[in-house]
């Protein structure tokens, strides 16, 4: 392709000119182009327009958007974030919702991984069947389970030290659990696909060679998988973190709430003031959006993992 | 991310994969493997020292009660004030009260759960039909042996009352529904609270007149305009009727509630347009600002106004019909149950007595910057407000108090089926032969 401009010249003006001087073909890819940017660019805007319009009445005064609605411009303020803070006790939900993300993600991670070096590297004849029901289980909503798991988690004492109620309700280790078993189901279906992407003759010569099962899957898979389990970490960890339906129905205790049930003390018995929850709303978004946006590569892979080889 | 990680040479991605398998693994590095892998499950067990350490083995040992409250810590006065009282309990008996507080909303949501995993012994709860239903499942114990309660009188009584005749409940406090308007705002146009329903209707033209839309109203969270029907079904067809249509024992598609929906779009172009937009609060903004007369609310008003609510004055809503009168207003009734899972139910009686004296609203009131009004007759008035006192005498005044409708009703016939169908009327007030019998069908289906 020749351009009659210089390459080193500015963008702009290549830009410009561009569509004057080249073939109708990279003409339309650049029209194409231009729309297929419009198009992204307006439904940008629609989803990220509400998320910014609590960003920005986060910094606002609740008297002040009441008084000249929220159409107006003025009464900054960041009294919002401290009171949130303090008001709604984010301290020490924060650190609940890390007591139960963290071991949630490592005994997902750490299960799924083993079931799916098995479902990957052994011919069973239950193996399609197995992953199947880790699959059924994936699309199975949560509420239908409601009641049967709640009522379960009644009825499985726990000690003293372990539970203050005696059983697993209002402890942490129902969180863990619940939690590692709803995610299990998509974890083991991304890691086996990965696993079968794993050329065969390394297992061949790791046999040839002696080495165990626990070995073939301790030091020879989990290294190669790497990657996969990065990806599932991020995802896992916005996943988990996010997770509302079960802490509010599982725990009782309102200082055991995990920070997302947490937002709801922001609101009064009838009064709520939305800037300040706005505020509250920010605050809880930030742990992940800080994951997303420092594991980003991590997070786009993981959304097509095993995509490619089933 | 703390992923154990697997021995670093073997991580590393410089070695060829076909040497990876090959490559002597010492004993050493198998067994730090082992070692890591077992984290993730040893350091779930570690947790079990946080998860427990709040409630430190207190279980349910005699001489301390589980109180749930519905206010989280730092909404300010409402928390406060149960706090206090905790504490004032605790002081006088002696006995340790662990507190858990849960905000309003998650609270009440979630209180089917609660009752039936591991409530608290003593918990906060309204009056109503909504005690009388946990009363019948057997979720909550009788009280009726800590009743009669010095100070409380026989409304507090009945309002305590299940439908087998026994108490279930405490009462601490409670707020009247009225019309709110500015004092200021009346002054200025030579306005006067009106009594009768002619006065009513004259004082509402003037302010249309006078460019003032003459009640702010707001529906969009649903329950707002509850109250707007029960006071008009309570002045056209009296308390009696309303209670046991509340219960399910009248129709819906009847004559009797025709007229209330009649009344009420007839008064609609005296109310805000377009309701179904504007949540209370900014109803109760357009109030304080005068673009609106006045507004039918609870006193909670004053909380939307940031301010102490001096420039505010109520009247009750006039009467309709002279052979009923207007001697029925909606005042929720604030108050305690003793849950029956509780593993406490004698410690859990006994603060139950206390909470209903006056000495337990004494404490709360003299701990917070803004004081409920106390069911007791023997507590002590002086942090009250002018608005308080008003309260304190209308509904004392008062011939027959309603709880409002989500509490005098089943709750899943008030959000399911009252809240989708006054919103329905007030999007289109015409078709209310349409909304009644749609209303009557589904009452017929969940009150059997």
């Amino acid at each position: 392709m020749t351009y009659e401009t210089p390459v080193a010249a500015a963008p702009s003006s290549a830009v410009a000119s561009a569509p004057r001087s080249d073939g109708g073909g990279v003409a339309l890819g650049r029209r194409r182009g231009t729309v297929a940017t419009v198009i992204m660019a307006v439904l940008a805007l629609v989803w990220l327009f509400p998320l910014l319009w609590a960003l920005v009445n986060s910094f606002r005064e609740y008297d002040y958007t009441q008084a000249n609605g929220y159409l107006s411009f003025g009464g900054w303020t960041f009294s919002n974030y401290e009171e949130a803070w303090t008001r709604a006790n984010f301290g020490l939900h924060m650190k609940n919702s890390f007591l139960v993300t963290v071991p949630a993600v490592l005994l997902t991670l750490w299960l799924s991984s083993m079931v799916a070096f098995v479902l990957a590297r052994f011919s069973y004849r239950f193996n399609l069947t197995l992953l199947g029901v880790f699959l059924a289980a994936n699309l199975l909503p949560p509420q239908a389970l409601l009641i049967p798991v709640f009522r379960m988690f009644r009825e499985i004492p726990l000690p003293y030290f372990m539970s203050d109620s005696g059983s697993m309700l209002n402890s942490f280790w129902a969180l863990i659990l619940v939690n590692t078993a709803f995610q299990m189901g998509f974890c083991t279906f991304v890691l086996s696909n990965y696993m079968k992407t794993l050329p065969y003759e390394i297992y061949e010569s790791a046999q040839l060679d002696g080495a165990s099962v626990w070995r073939q899957y301790w030091q020879l898979t989990m290294p190669l998988v790497r990657p996969a389990l990065a990806a599932l970490a991020t995802l896992e960890v916005t996943w988990i973190y996010n997770e509302f339906f079960w802490a509010t129905v599982l725990i009782q205790q309102g200082d055991k709430l995990p920070v997302t049930s947490a937002l709801n003390n922001l609101r009064g018995q009838f009064f709520t003031d939305t800037n300040l929850v706005a505020a509250g709303s920010i605050i809880v978004a930030l742990p992940v959006l800080v994951v997303f946006f420092a594991l980003q590569k991590q997070f786009v892979a993981g959304l097509t993992l095993g995509s490619t080889k089933g | 991310m703390s992923r154990p990680r697997p021995s670093g040479a073997l991580g590393g991605t410089s070695v060829p994969r076909s040497a990876l398998a090959t490559r002597a693994a010492t004993r050493r590095t198998i067994l730090r493997g082992a070692a890591l892998s077992g984290l993730a499950v040893g350091g779930a067990s570690l947790l079990a020292a946080c998860g427990g350490d709040s409630g430190g083995g207190s279980g349910s040992g005699s001489g301390t009660v589980k109180f749930g409250i519905n206010e989280a810590e730092g909404v300010g006065a409402a928390h406060d004030r149960l706090a206090a009282i905790a504490k004032a309990y605790q002081k006088e008996s002696g006995t340790t009260v662990e507190l858990n507080a849960v905000d309003h909303n998650t609270f009440q949501e979630s209180i089917n759960t609660y009752l039936q995993g591991t409530p608290d012994d003593v918990f906060t709860w309204f009056a109503g039909f909504r005690m009388s239903q946990f009363a019948e499942n057997g979720l909550i114990t009788d009280l009726s042996d800590i009743w009669p309660i010095d100070g409380l009188n026989d409304s507090f009584k009945q309002a305590s009352t299940a439908a087998d005749g026994k108490q279930y409940f405490v009462p601490i406090s409670y707020y009247p529904w009225a019309v709110f308007y500015r004092k200021s705002v009346f002054e200025k146009n030579g306005w006067e609270a009106p009594t009768t329903n002619d006065d009513f209707m004259a004082l509402m033209d003037d302010m249309q007149g006078k460019g003032i839309t003459p009640f702010a109203f707001g529906d969009k969270d649903g329950w707002p305009a509850m109250g707007t029907f029960d006071i008009l079904n309570m002045r056209l067809n009296g308390f009696d009727f309303h209670m046991s249509l509340m219960a399910g024992d009248e129709a819906w598609d009847g004559d009797e509630v025709k007229l209330v929906f009649d009344t009420w779009r007839k008064l609609l172009p005296y109310h805000q347009a377009d309701p179904l937009g504007r949540t209370w609060q900014e109803a109760a903004t357009s109030m304080g600002k005068g673009d609106c007369g006045m507004y039918l609310l609870g006193t909670f008003v004053v909380d939307a106004l940031g301010e102490n609510g001096e420039d505010l004055d109520f009247f009750t809503f006039p009467e309709l019909d002279s052979s009923i009168g207007s001697d029925a207003l909606d005042a929720p009734i604030d108050g305690f149950c003793v849950a029956a899972a509780g593993k406490n139910q004698e410690g859990g009686k006994a603060m139950a007595k206390w909470l209903g004296s006056a000495a337990a609203a004494d404490a709360g009131n003299n701990a917070a910057d803004a004081p409920f009004i106390a069911a007791n007759e023997g507590a002590s008035t002086s942090t009250y407000s002018d608005l308080q006192k008003k309260s304190a005498e209308v509904v004392g005044a008062a011939a027959n108090i309603a709880q409002f409708m989500d509490r005098d009703t089943n709750a899943d016939f008030a959000s399911t089926v009252m809240i989708p169908s006054i919103q329905e009327f007030l999007k289109n007030p015409d078709d209310i032969d349409g909304v009644t019998s749609s209303i009557q069908e589904q009452a017929a289906s969940i009150f059997g």
